[in-house]
Order: C-alpha cells, then sequence, then structure tokens
C-alpha cells in the first residue's frame, strides 16, 4: 500500500522554541489515522506544515508522493483542509462558500452543482438561507468539513474536527469520517481519546513535539495491555489493593467495576507469581485474575503523563 | 488560472456586498458632488462669512478649473488618507479571520492571493475616480456652462496613478505588518515622506513623488510634465506588488 503522508526528521523551530523535534511519520493510504496530544504537543503546527502554510526548520515532507514544499497546488488540489478554528467570508450563505471553494479548485459547474447540494445535506444546512456570520460554532464546524470535502480529496486533514460539536454533530462528523475509509486518507489531530478510539485504524501520539508512539490502535493497546492485571477477590480487596501498591513491580492500583482490582506492573510474569500468594497469606478467595486490556486513555497517559512544565 | 479568478471574483463580490461599497465610494460621490456647487459658491459663501471683514478686497469670479481643483484636492487629501486607512489591513484581516488559510490550502498561489487583491482593488479605484471625474465633468458643465475635459481628465489620471501605487504600497505594508492601524500609520507617513521629496528637483520631475502635487497643478489648467513620474509610479506599483507576493510567500501563516 503506498504511503499518503511521509514525514522524516521534520523539525520545526520558534525562535527558541522547538515545536517539533525530528518527528517520523508514515500514513497510509485509506487509512484513517489519528493524530493524538495534550494541547500545545504540536498538532497544529505538525498540520500547518504538512498543509504547507508554514515551512519546516529541517526534514522532509512527502504528501501523496509530492515534496509539500516545492509541490504548490499540484498537492493541494488533491487534499481537503479544515483547520482547528475555519474562517468563513461572513457575508456569504454556506451554499455560496462552498461554490467559490469549488471554484478554486476549478470544478465545473454541473459537478458542483450535485457536490454542494450533497455536502449541505451533510452539514445540515440545506435549508439554511442565513450568512455565515450569524453561523453559531457548531455550524461553522459542519460547513468546515463539508468545504474540505468539495474537491472529493484523496488525502482530509483536520484539526480537532469535533471539538467545538455538540453530542449530535460529533457523531455526524465521526460517522462521515467512518464512511470514507478505504476511499480516502483521513489525518485528523484531536486530544478526544474516544473518538480516536472510534473511528480510527492507526494513531501517533505527539509529546512536547515529539511522536512517542505510532502504531495500529489494537497493537498499541495489546503492547501496553500486557502489563496491567485485573483481580477480582472475595473480600478484603481495600488492605489487598493497599498491599499491592506497596511492591516494587507495581506501578499503578486502581479500583474497577464490581470492586476489581486494577494492578498496572514492569513485570508480568512476578505479578502472576505475586499476586495469588498474597491472595493466599491473606486467606482471600481468588474471583478472577486476568491480563486486562489498557484503554486508549490510559496508553495516553502512560505516554504523556507525568508533570508537566 | 481558475483559482486566480475564482479568488478575484470573490474579491470583487465581496466589495460590493460589505462596507466596502460604501465608504470610498460615498467620500468620492460626496467630493464629485460638491466640488463643482462650492467652487460656484465660494466667493458668496465668504463673503456671507467675512461680512465687512473683506470690504473692498475683489474676489476672482469661479471658473470650471476651481470645480476641478475642488475635486482633486479632495482626491488628494480625505480620499487618499481613506485609502491609506481601509487598505492598511487588505492583507492582514484575511489572516486574521482565517480566511486566507481556508483559501490558500487550496490550489491557489500566494502570488494569486496577494496579485488579485492589487488587482481587483485597483480596477475599484479607478472605477470610483472615472465615475466621480465623469460626475465632476457633467456638474461643472450644468453650473459653468463649460467645461473642457483635458485639465480635468489628465489631472484625475495622474492622481490614479498615484491612488494605484498606494494600493500596491498598502498591499506590501499589509503583508510586513499584521496590525491595520500600524501599516496605515506607515502608509501615511511614506505619503508624508513623498510629499516633502517632491520639493527636491529631481525626485519632483522624475520620480512618483511629483505626484504628490502634479495633479493639482494640472487641473488648475497649467502645464507640468508628468510623463516621468507615471511611469516611474507604474514601475514601482509593479515593484511593491511583486516584493509584497515574494514577502508573502515566504511567512509562515
Amino acid at each position: 500500500m503506498s504511503t499518503a503522508i511521509r514525514t522524516s526528521g521534520l523539525t520545526k523551530v520558534f525562535g527558541e522554541k522547538c515545536a517539533l523535534d525530528s518527528v517520523d511519520l508514515a500514513v497510509e493510504e485509506g487509512s484513517i489515522f489519528g493524530f493524538l496530544g495534550p494541547n500545545g504537543a504540536g498538532k497544529t503546527t505538525t498540520l500547518r506544515v504538512l498543509t504547507g502554510l508554514a515551512r519546516a526548520t529541517s526534514g522532509s515532507v512527502q504528501i501523496l508522493g509530492h515534496d509539500v514544499a516545492s509541490a504548490g497546488n499540484s498537492v493541494r488540489a488533491e487534499i481537503g483542509v479544515l483547520p482547528d478554528v475555519p474562517g468563513f467570508y461572513e457575508w456569504m450563505t454556506a451554499e455560496e462558500f462552498l461554490r467559490f471553494a469549488g471554484r478554486l479548485f476549478g470544478i465545473g459547474r454541473r459537478v458542483l452543482d450535485e457536490r454542494v447540494a450533497v455536502l449541505l445535506d451533510l452539514a445540515g444546512l440545506s435549508d439554511v438561507d442565513t450568512k455565515i456570520g450569524g453561523y453559531s460554532r457548531g455550524m461553522k464546524q459542519r460547513l468546515g468539513v463539508a468545504q474540505a470535502l468539495v474537491n472529493a480529496p484523496r488525502l482530509l486533514l483536520l484539526d480537532e474536527p469535533t471539538s467545538a460539536l455538540d453530542p449530535m454533530g460529533r457523531k455526524d462528523v465521526l460517522d462521515m469520517l467512518i464512511s470514507l475509509r478505504g476511499r480516502t486518507t483521513v489525518f485528523f489531530s484531536t486530544h478526544i481519546l474516544a473518538d480516536v478510539e472510534r473511528v480510527c485504524d492507526t494513531v501517533a501520539i505527539l509529546d512536547r513535539g515529539r511522536v512517542v508512539a505510532q502504531a495500529p490502535i489494537d497493537e498499541l493497546k495489546a503492547r501496553y495491555g500486557q502489563q496491567k492485571v485485573v483481580v477480582e477477590v472475595t473480600g478484603g480487596a481495600d488492605e489487598l489493593a493497599e498491599q499491592l501498591g506497596q511492591q516494587s513491580w507495581v506501578t499503578a492500583v486502581a479500583r474497577g467495576h464490581n470492586g476489581a482490582i486494577e494492578v498496572t506492573v514492569t513485570d508480568v510474569s512476578t505479578a502472576q507469581q505475586q499476586i495469588p500468594a498474597m491472595i493466599a497469606s491473606r486467606q482471600l478467595g481468588l474471583s478472577r485474575m486476568e491480563a486486562g486490556e489498557m484503554g486508549l486513555e490510559e496508553v495516553f497517559v502512560e505516554l504523556v503523563g507525568g508533570v508537566r512544565p | 488560472m481558475s483559482g486566480f479568478a475564482a479568488f478575484a471574483g470573490k474579491e470583487a463580490r465581496e466589495i460590493l456586498r460589505t462596507w466596502r461599497i460604501w465608504v470610498l465610494p460615498g467620500i468620492l460621490l460626496l467630493y464629485a458632488l460638491t466640488g463643482p456647487v462650492l467652487a460656484k459658491l465660494t466667493p458668496q459663501l465668504l463673503g456671507a462669512l467675512a461680512g465687512d471683514q473683506l470690504k473692498g478686497l475683489v474676489l476672482p469670479t469661479p471658473t470650471y478649473l476651481d470645480a476641478y481643483g475642488q475635486w482633486i484636492k479632495g482626491l488628494s487629501g480625505t480620499a487618499l488618507f481613506a485609502l491609506i486607512i481601509i487598505y492598511g489591513s487588505i492583507i492582514s484581516s484575511e489572516l486574521k479571520s482565517g480566511t486566507a488559510v481556508l483559501v490558500l490550502t487550496k490550489p491557489v498561489s500566494r502570488t494569486a492571493f496577494v496579485v488579485a487583491k492589487a488587482a481587483v482593488h485597483s480596477a475599484f479605484l479607478a472605477a470610483l475616480v472615472v465615475a466621480g471625474t465623469l460626475i465632476t465633468w457633467a456638474l461643472t458643465a450644468a453650473i459653468f456652462g463649460r467645461a473642457p475635459g483635458s485639465a480635468l481628465w489628465s489631472s484625475a489620471l495622474a492622481w490614479l496613478v498615484f491612488g494605484v501605487l498606494f494600493v500596491a504600497l498598502m498591499t506590501l505594508l499589509s503583508v510586513i505588518i499584521g496590525s491595520a492601524a500600524g501599516a496605515a500609520g506607515a502608509g501615511l507617513g511614506i505619503y508624508a515622506l513623498l510629499a516633502i521629496a517632491a520639493i527636491w528637483k529631481p525626485l519632483g520631475r522624475y520620480s512618483p513623488a511629483a505626484l504628490s502635487t502634479a495633479p493639482s497643478t494640472l487641473a488648475a489648467g497649467k502645464d507640468v510634465a508628468v510623463l516621468w513620474p507615471v511611469l516611474t509610479s507604474l514601475l514601482l506599483t509593479v515593484a511593491l506588488v511583486v516584493l509584497a507576493a515574494l514577502s508573502f510567500r515566504r511567512r509562515d501563516l
């Protein structure tokens, strides 16, 4: 499968601040790629470099096989972009803006008529005749997604596409992204982990300008899931949890559903030997003990957590 | 090319559908309509205001040249200052509102973005100056009974070249200076420098600085050579737009 986005050693420096530090990304065509990171991690800067709005200090960026720094219009003709806060001409209506966007791509009138109707419907703006200046943030965001699709792009780049939407609007946008799977490569940045878990097949986690993990979601969760053990006992769970928390091979203890103890460990085999022994010494009954799956949220916290400057 | 045409079309529609259609056209229309009337009534107005103080002083009878002078005075003063202030945000407003990002991630080059703006607004200014000059011409003929065209049109067109130069200058300043007020302030400063530079003969004869005073001289029916100032102004206009495009291409958005 070919690569839609490939960055190599991508670095962006603002004065003395290194916003992106040797970022390597590879996004396969047809995938839905989640670009996760806390606020200030460098997600928007990455997207600005990918779209040619900003220049990399060093490193290379290939979009659909073209060097983004020199390709110009040929790359832009094949991508759709939604910035984090899309700006519109407020004196236009949604239909006028979509037609304007289509004309920028040189789309013929007949095709544009059809696409505008479909996209207005998709954005839930078919019956809205007011000017964009009177729109809510959610309406603007939905229009932003629609305008990014006007050229039927091979690659869709979205910066926090669901952050301003209500639950229904979020669901609509995520459903729309799912419907594009296999036809359009979708690269979207977000800090909403549930969105990524729901629609993405691959994820990269960015922290302080560095990619700290990049893998298919299942692989990422499995990689970290092996380090979690879930234990259920017949009684005395609180005391057992306290004792577990004092062990050197335990990094975290949390309480899950039905009184279960979720133990994050550095060495699973030691845990598998020691936990039953501790339960036996306390004369407790062991109801369940299994390797638990870490959620993406826990993976995320594990990778980017800790004290932040 | 389709991107350029589509963006230029947007720019033209934006003029027609926003405050832009009221401010500069309003100012020019006001001067075009009132210039000939004020020129005709100036002696009576002065007489009424001064009362006995001007007794014995005979004011010359106003002519069509006074009407032309009023029109050019309006263009060179209020209209030019308004132009400088309005176009202080010609590029930066699109950067601030985020609209430039949506446009420039589509097949529109940054050069096309800058050139389309400079071209459309220069054409808009030209249309306004031609319309205002036609109104002045017609009203002058109606009020004074005589309105030879050469002094009026030569002065108005000379000013138009100067105005277009300032559209280009403000385009560049709006790329370089993010603040609209800052760009406008720089534009006014450059205008003041040009007006001072025109005093020095070589600059006053060959450079764009000559066009800060030449239109008034032409409107008064006097001869002044404007070929070189017009040529150097047009060259400088092109250079400023090229510089604006180059500067815009280099910057991070």
